[in-house]
C-alpha cells in the first residue's frame, strides 16, 4: 500500500480576501457566542442571568450569512455535487458510529476532503454535513448552530494545514490534527452546553460545576474545565481522538488517493484553444 | 367552513414553534411550561402528516425527559450545600483538590431538587418545541424556501438527502461483492476494502449529478454587477461587525447599553440585508412553491404573540415567570394566555394532507 | 437552409493520444442520428463535445468549432447551452436532482427562469406526451430502469431544447422498456421536430428508427456520416441482421427484419444445424427456491440445474427477480424455502471463503469488487493465479494500472479472473455485456465458451438477445419470480418473440446466429 498522493490538489471553494475577512469576523463572533459564560461581565446589583438563548436564534443566522458569502460567485456543479454526497457520506458515518460510545468517525472524512479540496470547502462540508445528518437521522435541536460552526472549524483547520508535506509525514500530521480537533470539538461543544444543562449557578451556593456569572473568567473556566474533564475528555472525547486518529492512518492513503482523483476530475478545467 | 387538507408552509411551523420556544425560555413557571408542552402535544397530533419525518416527535420528548432527569440528577450528585429543606441526606464524598474542592452527593435539599426540575422543564420545552417543527414541516419543501443566496447550499443539501438511500444500497451492494473474492482480512483493512470502492462509487455518481445539473442550466450566469457584489460584500461585513459589537455589550454588562440590544437588532438586519441583496444575483424561479396565504400567517402570528407575551411576562410578572422554589409556583392571566394561546394554531390551520392524495 | 447544428473540424486530445480528429458533422431540424462505433473510439466524447461536458468536465484540449444555428457555441459552458440542448447520460438515476418526477421535470425550467404557469403548463404537457402522468409524485429511486428513461427525457423536454443528445439510452433496458423509449424518441422526431443524437451499441434496436448515421471506426481512420444502409455496407461493428445481408450479399442492406425478411425469400437454406447433445453431468441442483424481499415475493418455487460444461442464460424483464437468483444460488441470500445441493452441501451453510471455493459470481458492478489502486496489487490480493488466469481471459493489462482507468471489457476481465482465482466450478455473471460493443461480446463469449469447455457449470444474466443466442446451451426465462420456461436455447427462444434473436425473426427457428448460415451462404 503505497501512498501514490501528489502535493498538487485543487482548491475548489477559493477564498476571496473578502471571504477571509468575512470568515474571521463571522468566527470571532461564533467563539464568542460559545465561550461567552467566560466573557460574561455582570454589573453590580444583578442577581440573576440567564443563559442568552438569543444566541442560539442569531447563531444560525451569522452561519447562514458566511456560507452565502462563500458560495456567492457562484459555486461549480461539480464541487456542489461532491459536496452534497460527501455530507451524505459523513450523516451516514455519523449514523453507523454514533450508536457506539465515543466512535464517531464524522471528522476523518472532513479533515481529510478540507485538506483535499480546501479551507472553504472544508468550512461548508462540515455545515452542511452537520445539518444534512440532523435532517435525516439526528433532528434539529438547539445544539446544532454550534455543531455545524465547530465541524465546520475542524473543516477549516484542515485545509489550512501546510501543503508542502506529503506521503507518511501528511498522514502523521492528519492524524495528530485530529486527535487535537477531537479535543477541542468536544471541550467547545461542552462549552456551549455547560450552562444550558447544568444552569446558572444560584449566587451563595458553593462547590457546584455550574457557571457562576459572579466569579471573574478564571474561575469560571476552572470550574469548566472540572466540568468537561468529569464528564466527557475521559469518554467522548479520547474515543472520539482514538477513532479519528486510527481511521486517519489506516484508511487516510486510500481515501486521500480517491479524493484526490475526484478532485483532478472536479477542479481540472482546460479550456478550448 | 373548513379547510380544504393541504401542508401548510414549513417555514410557517417553524416561526410557531420559535414563537413558543421563546416564551418557554423566558420563564421557568413549571405549570407554565407544562401547559406550553400540553398544547405543543395537541398541535402535533392534529397537524402532522403520515410522512417519516412526522414520527420524530416521539424522540424530541424522550429527549425532554432525558434533559429533566439529567438536569435532577446533577443536582443530586453534584447540589450538595444548597440552602433549604433536607429531603435526602446522602453522605458527602469529598474529591481530590484539583477539582475545586467539589464534593459529591451530600444533603439533598426540596429546593435543589424543585431548582433542577425548574430549569431541566425549560430546557426540555424548548427541545420538545424544536421537535414538534421538525414533526409537522416537510425538511424538503423547507430546503426549497431557503433564501435565493443559500441557493447553492441549499442543493447540496438536497442532493445529500436524495443521495443517501443510494448510499446505503450502494454500501450494501459493495460489502456483498467484497466476500466474492479473496484479500484483506483485517478489521480495518476490511472497512478500507468496502469504503473505496463505496467513495469511487460515489464520487462518479457525484460527477453525473453534476454534468445532469449543468445541462439542465443550473448556475445559468447571473446579473449581479461589480457593484452590487462589493455593496453585498460590505453589507455582509458591516452587519456582521455590528453583531460583535452586540454579543460583546450583551455579555458584558457594564457597557453603554445603546451597544446591546439595539447594535445587535441593526447588525443583524444588515447582514441580513446583505444576505438578500447576494440572492438577487440569479435569476431563478420556483416551480409550485409554497405559498403565504391566510391560513400561514395566522400561524405565525399565533406564535409571534405567544413569543411576545412571554417576553412582556418576563419583564412584568417577574414573581410568575420565575417562582421561588419556596412557594406554588402561581399562573396569572397573561400567564394562562402564554401557555394556551399557541392552541389557536389548530384551528386557523388546514388539515394535514394524506399521502397518496393529489398535491 | 442552415442547419441546427454543425461541428466543424472538431479536434479533442488528451496529453498524447488524440480522441477526435477533425470530425466534421451537422444536424439537421427534425432528424434522429445514430452515432456508432467499437467501446472507446470516442462516442460520449463527441456528444459532450455537442453538450460542452468535453472538455469541461473531462480535461483535454478542444480545437474547431460547434455551431448552433450558425452561431458559435464553442466557448459557451453546458448550462448556456441547456435551453437549445437537453442531454440524457448513460445512467439517469445518477442525474436526478429531486426525489420526484414532477419536481425533476421542473428543476431545468426553474434554472432557466420560466414563470411558474409556464413551468406548471409544460410539466402536465410532458408527463402526457411521455405517458409517464401516473408516476408524478413517485419516488425517482423507485422507478423501474424504463420509466427512469423517460422522466430523464422528460426533464430535459420541458425546457422545449431543439436538440436531444442522449448517450446509450437503451443498454440497460430489457427488450420491452427499450422499445417503449425508442418509440418516444421517434414520437418526439416525428410529431415536435426535435432533432436527436444518439450514440448506442445495440444498433439491432437503434438502426431502423435513424435518419443519418455517425460512423466512428476507430484506430485512425476518419469518421463517416450518411445513410445507415451504406454505412453499415463495411462498419466493423454490425448488427446481426446486417451481417446477414453482408454475407448474403443483398443490396440494399436491410435495416429492419421486415426488409430481410423479404429479401430472403431467394435465400434457399441448407438443413437446420444438428442439436449437439449437451453434456450432461448436473453439478448445481436447486430446487423449490423461495426468496422474499420483505412483503414481496422475489421467487417462488424455482427449480435450476446447472450442469458441468454447459452455459445457461437466466433471463427476463428488469425486476424479474434475475439478480436474487443468482445471489441465492451463491449463497448470500437467504432463501426462505428450497434446496441447493452443489456437491452434497448446501451454499447457504458454507462460510463467505468456502462459498468463493465452490461457486464465482460476478455482480452487476463489477468494479464493486475493486479497492487497490493497481492491477498488480488486486492480482496479489487475489490469491495465486488470478494473474495467469487474467492474461488468459485478456492478454497484456499492465501491471501499474489503476483499475479504474481500465476500460469496460478489461476490468470486468479483472474482476472474473478474481472470482475464478479460488477455481470453483460454477461461474455466475450478472450482466456481464452492459457497455460491451459486438467485438467484447464476442470476447465474452469466448470466455464463458471456454470455462464451459473446462468443465464449468456457467449461469449468465441478461437480456442481451443476440448475446445469449451466441453463447448460449441453454435458456432460463424468469417472470414475476417464476420460471416461465427453460430448456435449450433454440427452443425456448423460438417459443417467446421478445427474446428471439434477429436471424430468428428473419430466417424462423432454429436458425440462432450468422456463423450457422456459412455454409449456406457461400
Amino acid at each position: 500500500m503505497s501512498a501514490t498522493t501528489s502535493g498538487t490538489s485543487g482548491i475548489a471553494i477559493p477564498l476571496s480576501a473578502r471571504s477571509r475577512v468575512t470568515l474571521t469576523v463571522a468566527s470571532v463572533l461564533g467563539l464568542m457566542m460559545l465561550c461567552w459564560p467566560l466573557l460574561v461581565r455582570v454589573g453590580d446589583g444583578v442577581s440573576r442571568i440567564d443563559p442568552p438563548f438569543l444566541f442560539l436564534l442569531l447563531l444560525p443566522v451569522v452561519i447562514a450569512v458566511v456560507v452565502a458569502e462563500m458560495s456567492e460567485g457562484g459555486m461549480d456543479a461539480r464541487v456542489l455535487a461532491i459536496l452534497g454526497v460527501l455530507s451524505a457520506v459523513n450523516a451516514l458515518l455519523r449514523l453507523v458510529s454514533a450508536g457506539t460510545a465515543g466512535v464517531e468517525l464524522v471528522f476523518f472524512l472532513l479533515i481529510l476532503s478540507g485538506r483535499v479540496f480546501g479551507a472553504g470547502f472544508g468550512f461548508v462540508l462540515g455545515v452542511t454535513s452537520l445539518f444534512a445528518s440532523a435532517l435525516l437521522t439526528a433532528g434539529v435541536g438547539p445544539w446544532l448552530p454550534f455543531q455545524m460552526l465547530c465541524a465546520a472549524w475542524v473543516g477549516l483547520g484542515a485545509g489550512l494545514l501546510p501543503r508542502r508535506v506529503t506521503g507518511r509525514a501528511e498522514i502523521a500530521m492528519l492524524a495528530a490534527y485530529g486527535v487535537v480537533a477531537a479535543y477541542l470539538f468536544g471541550a467547545l461543544m461542552n462549552l456551549s452546553g455547560w450552562p444550558f444543562l447544568l444552569g446558572v449557578a444560584v449566587p451563595g451556593a458553593e462547590g457546584d460545576l455550574s457557571f457562576d456569572p459572579t466569579a471573574g473568567a478564571l474561575h469560571n473556566l476552572r470550574t469548566f474545565a472540572a466540568y468537561t474533564l468529569i464528564t466527557s475528555t475521559g469518554s467522548f472525547d479520547t474515543g472520539r481522538a482514538i477513532t479519528t486518529a486510527i481511521a486517519v492512518v489506516v484508511l487516510g492513503p486510500a481515501v486521500l488517493t480517491t479524493l484526490r482523483r475526484a478532485s483532478r476530475r472536479a477542479v481540472v478545467v482546460q479550456t478550448a484553444s | 367552513m373548513s379547510a380544504l387538507p393541504r401542508d401548510l408552509h414549513p417555514v410557517a411551523w417553524w416561526l410557531w414553534a420559535i414563537g413558543l420556544a421563546t416564551a418557554a425560555s423566558l420563564t421557568t413557571n413549571p405549570l407554565l411550561l407544562l401547559m406550553i408542552v400540553g398544547v405543543v402535544g395537541v398541535v402535533v397530533t392534529t397537524r402532522r402528516t403520515d410522512h417519516p419525518w412526522a414520527r420524530s416527535f416521539r424522540f424530541y420528548v424522550w429527549l425532554g425527559v432525558a434533559a429533566v432527569v439529567l438536569r435532577v440528577l446533577w443536582r443530586v450528585v453534584l447540589g450538595g450545600g444548597y440552602p433549604g429543606e433536607v429531603v435526602l441526606d446522602l453522605p458527602e464524598v469529598p474529591l481530590p483538590d484539583f477539582v475545586l474542592g467539589v464534593t459529591l452527593l451530600g444533603p439533598v435539599t426540596r429546593e435543589a431538587l424543585l431548582a433542577g426540575l425548574y430549569d431541566g422543564l425549560r430546557l426540555a420545552t424548548l427541545v420538545i418545541c424544536v421537535g414538534a417543527a421538525n414533526s409537522l414541516a416537510n425538511p424538503k419543501r423547507l430546503l426549497r424556501s431557503l433564501p435565493p443566496a443559500l441557493y447553492e447550499v441549499g442543493t447540496a443539501l438536497v442532493v445529500a438527502v436524495t443521495v443517501l438511500p443510494q448510499l446505503t444500497q450502494s454500501i450494501q451492494r459493495v460489502r456483498a461483492a467484497q466476500a466474492l473474492r479473496a484479500g484483506d482480512t483485517g478489521r480495518v483493512r476490511r472497512l478500507r476494502r468496502f469504503l473505496v470502492p463505496v467513495l469511487e462509487d460515489t464520487f462518479d455518481r457525484s460527477l453525473a449529478l453534476a454534468a445532469g445539473m449543468d445541462t439542465r442550466g443550473y448556475g445559468r450566469a447571473g446579473t449581479a454587477t461589480a457593484t452590487e457584489r462589493r455593496t453585498t460584500g460590505a453589507l455582509v461585513l458591516a452587519g456582521l461587525c455590528g453583531v460583535v459589537v452586540g454579543v460583546y455589550a450583551l455579555l458584558d454588562q457594564t457597557a453603554p447599553r445603546l451597544l446591546a440590544a439595539p447594535m445587535l437588532v441593526v447588525g443583524t438586519l444588515v447582514a441580513v440585508a446583505g444576505l438578500v441583496n447576494a440572492g438577487r444575483r440569479v435569476q431563478r424561479t420556483r416551480y409550485r412553491p409554497d405559498r403565504w396565504r391566510p391560513a400561514e400567517l395566522a400561524v405565525v402570528a399565533v406564535g409571534l404573540m405567544v413569543g411576545a407575551l412571554g417576553w412582556w411576562l418576563n419583564h412584568h410578572e417577574l414573581a410568575i415567570a420565575y417562582p421561588a422554589v419556596t412557594a406554588t409556583p402561581e399562573v396569572s392571566l397573561t400567564a394562562l394566555a402564554v401557555g394556551l394561546l399557541g392552541l389557536v394554531a389548530v384551528v386557523v390551520s388546514p388539515p394535514p394532507r394524506v399521502q397518496g392524495g393529489a398535491r | 437552409m442552415r442547419p441546427l447544428l454543425e461541428l466543424r473540424g472538431i479536434t479533442l486530445s488528451y496529453d498524447e493520444s488524440t480522441v477526435l480528429d477533425a470530425v466534421d458533422l451537422t444536424v439537421e431540424e427534425g432528424e434522429l442520428v445514430l452515432v456508432s462505433g467499437p467501446t472507446g473510439v470516442g462516442k460520449s466524447t463527441l456528444l459532450g463535445v455537442v453538450t460542452g461536458l468535453v472538455p469541461r468536465f473531462s480535461g483535454g484540449v478542444l480545437r474547431g468549432d460547434v455551431l448552433l444555428d450558425g452561431v458559435s457555441i464553442v466557448d459557451a459552458p453546458p448550462r448556456e447551452r441547456a435551453h437549445a440542448i437537453g442531454y440524457v447520460g448513460q445512467d439517469p438515476a445518477a442525474a436526478f436532482v429531486t426525489d420526484t418526477a414532477e419536481d425533476e421535470l421542473a428543476y431545468g425550467m426553474e434554472q432557466l427562469g420560466l414563470p411558474p404557469e409556464t413551468m406548471r403548463r409544460r410539466v402536465e404537457e410532458t408527463l402526457d406526451l411521455l405517458g409517464i402522468a401516473h408516476l408524478r409524485d413517485r419516488d425517482l429511486h423507485t422507478l423501474s430502469g424504463g420509466e427512469q428513461q423517460r422522466v430523464a427525457i422528460g426533464s430535459v423536454l420541458t425546457m422545449h431544447p431543439r436538440l436531444l443528445v442522449l448517450d446509450e439510452p437503451t443498454s440497460a433496458l430489457d427488450p420491452t422498456a427499450a422499445e417503449d423509449v425508442l418509440a418516444t424518441l421517434t414520437r418526439l422526431v416525428h410529431d415536435l421536430g426535435v432533432s436527436v443524437l444518439l450514440a448506442e451499441h445495440r444498433l439491432e434496436r437503434v438502426v431502423p428508427f435513424a435518419d443519418r448515421m455517425v460512423l466512428m471506426p476507430g484506430g485512425g481512420r476518419r469518421v463517416e456520416v450518411g445513410d445507415p444502409a451504406d454505412l453499415l455496407a463495411h462498419s466493423p461493428v454490425v448488427p446481426p441482421i446486417v451481417e446477414l445481408g453482408r454475407r448474403a450479399g443483398w443490396s440494399p442492406l436491410p435495416l429492419t427484419v421486415r426488409d430481410a425478411r423479404r429479401a430472403a425469400r431467394t435465400l434457399t437454406l441448407p438443413a437446420p444445424p444438428d442439436v449437439a447433445d449437451l453434456a450432461d453431468e448436473p453439478l448445481l441442483l436447486a430446487t423449490g427456491i423461495g426468496v422474499v424481499h420483505g412483503s414481496t415475493v422475489a421467487l417462488r418455487e424455482v427449480d435450476v440445474t446447472l450442469h458441468a460444461g454447459r452455459v445457461t442464460a437466466l433471463m427476463g424483464r428488469n425486476g424479474a427477480g434475475k439478480s436474487t437468483l443468482l445471489w441465492a444460488l451463491q449463497g448470500t441470500r437467504k432463501r426462505r424455502a428450497g434446496a441447493i445441493d452443489l456437491d452434497g452441501d448446501d451454499t447457504a451453510a458454507l462460510d463467505p471463503a468456502g462459498r468463493r471455493g465452490r461457486v464465482a459470481l460476478l455482480p452487476q458492478t463489477a468494479a464493486d469488487l475493486l479497492y487497490l489502486e493497481t492491477v498488480a496489487e488486486e492480482c496479489a490480493a487475489g490469491g495465486a493465479g488470478t494473474r495467469e488466469i487474467l492474461d488468459r481471459l485478456v492478454p497484456g493489462i499492465d501491471d501499474a494500472t489503476h483499475p479504474r482507468d481500465l476500460s469496460e471489457g478489461q476490468r470486468l476481465a479483472l474482476a472474473l479472473a478474481l472470482v475464478l482465482a479460488p477455481a470453483p466450478r460454477v461461474v455466475l455473471l450478472d450482466e456481464p455485456t452492459r457497455g460491451l460493443d459486438y467485438n467484447a461480446k464476442g470476447e465474452l463469449a469466448r470466455i464463458l465458451r471456454t470455462l464451459a469447455a473446462d468443465g464449468h457449470a456457467v449461469l449468465v444474466a441478461t437480456h442481451d438477445v443476440e448475446f445469449v443466442a451466441s453463447v448460449a446451451d441453454e435458456v432460463v426465462v424468469l417472470a414475476e419470480g417464476e420460471v416461465v420456461s427453460s430448456g435449450p436455447t433454440r427452443r425456448v427462444v423460438a417459443e417467446s418473440p421478445a427474446f428471439a434473436p434477429q436471424v430468428m425473426k428473419v430466417l424462423g427457428a432454429p436458425w440462432l446466429r450468422v456463423d450457422e448460415l456459412e455454409v449456406a451462404l457461400t
